[in-house]
């Protein structure tokens, strides 16, 4: 009997998110209680902030125009790496020398600081990270246009 | 490395990402792999419908663009599940998961059908709640482990993931369509254009195939 109920309550998909919700929400009551969870120190993608440096958010470390020194899961996959972000336009290294504000412009100059983690050691999911927004796009700009001819 | 789906036979390399192909997940891309060509070749089903009480039928008419569409979004859906029966990395296993998602979402987005089209949407609603404890389950796993390579994490060097964490991951994937949450796909299949609704139904049944062996080897 119970069986039964409980059945016809999930076969109605009106009631799948309040499922899922309750799902989660179980789920997230049982984490709450195992914490807490033990980090480790020796983290892959480590991130130090230098508010002090010009290139302010976007600094990851080393000078620019050589090698920075990047921990890898494979170092050997990359030979690249570390050369992403010291490259500098000589008109933004300029500006990183003079001004404290190149860290707010840097990504509007051709051949800014780009994120090596992303662009360099991660490449693949910034492909499939785009591919979900085209995806998202041509979905959407289909169903806009069906009706028209 | 032996994972729990055998030691990986071929490596590809991208950087930090490295898809390796055991003789598990070799197994459910061949067969990915195998339904996309089906999908590319079959022409759609043409679905009947009988009059009761008469001798008479009818035929539901689909357009061609809406079928080119409906193909374009199956084929997608099959090369998101192939990416993600292979990959080695458990965020890029999350990214192709939700792909899968909004391809299943976008193959019975064009369909003139209103019961459709409301299960498509609340299904819709599921997958994207169910990336919030997919990606913080990923999260979590880089914050406790310090990786987020599978081959790293399949060694017993680094420390172990919580059981909850696991469970984060597995209730994501369930999210994309598994059950309980299966009764809006059921509904999507309502839609006429075999082969290319099916997509929705092996898609999800690959990612959670896969799932299975993700968790068990961290």
């Amino acid at each position: 009997m119970i069986i039964q109920r409980i059945s016809r309550f999930i076969s109605n998909f009106e009631n799948l998110m309040p499922i899922f919700a309750a799902a989660c929400a179980v789920l997230a009551g049982i984490a709450i209680l195992s914490l807490p969870f033990v980090y480790t120190e020796d983290q892959l993608y480590p991130k130090n902030i230098d508010r002090e440096s010009p290139l302010d958010p976007y600094d990851r470390g080393g000078p620019p125009f050589t090698q920075a020194d990047i921990v890898l899961q494979y170092p050997e996959n990359s030979p690249t790496a570390g050369f992403v972000t010291a490259y500098l336009t000589p008109f933004s290294w300029a500006l990183a020398n003079t001004t404290l504000h190149t860290g707010t412009t840097i990504v509007g100059h051709p051949g800014g600081i780009l994120d090596e983690i992303l662009y360099n050691t991660r490449g693949l999911d910034t492909v499939v990270e785009t591919t979900i927004l085209f995806i998202a796009f041509a979905i959407a700009s289909y169903i806009f246009r069906k009706g028209s001819p | 490395m032996i994972g729990a789906g055998g030691s990986p036979l071929r490596y590809l390399e991208f950087g930090d990402i490295v898809i390796y192909f055991s003789p598990y997940t070799l197994a459910l891309f061949l067969l990915a792999l195998v339904f996309t060509v089906l999908v590319i070749a079959s022409k759609p089903e043409r679905q009947l419908d009988i009059a009761f009480g008469a001798d008479a039928f009818t035929t539901k008419d689909i357009g061609l663009s809406e079928m080119r569409f409906r193909r374009f979004m199956a084929i997608a859906c099959g090369l998101a599940s192939m990416g993600a029966m292979v990959t080695g990395d458990v965020f890029d296993f999350c990214l192709f998961t939700s792909l899968v998602g909004i391809c299943n979402v976008g193959i019975v987005a064009a369909v003139k059908s209103r019961h459709v089209q409301g299960a498509a949407f609340q299904y819709g609603l599921v997958a994207l709640a169910g990336t919030v404890p997919l990606f913080g389950g990923a999260a979590i796993v880089a914050a406790t482990t310090g990786t987020l390579s599978l081959i790293e994490l399949s060694s017993t060097l680094l420390p172990a993931v919580p059981l909850v964490v696991k469970g984060f991951l597995v209730l994501g994937v369930m999210g994309e369509g598994m059950a309980p949450f299966y009764a809006a796909k059921a509904e999507m299949f309502r839609a006429p254009g075999a082969p290319y609704v099916i997509m929705c139904s092996l898609s999800s049944l690959l990612i959670f195939l896969r799932v299975i062996e993700v968790v068990l080897q961290m």
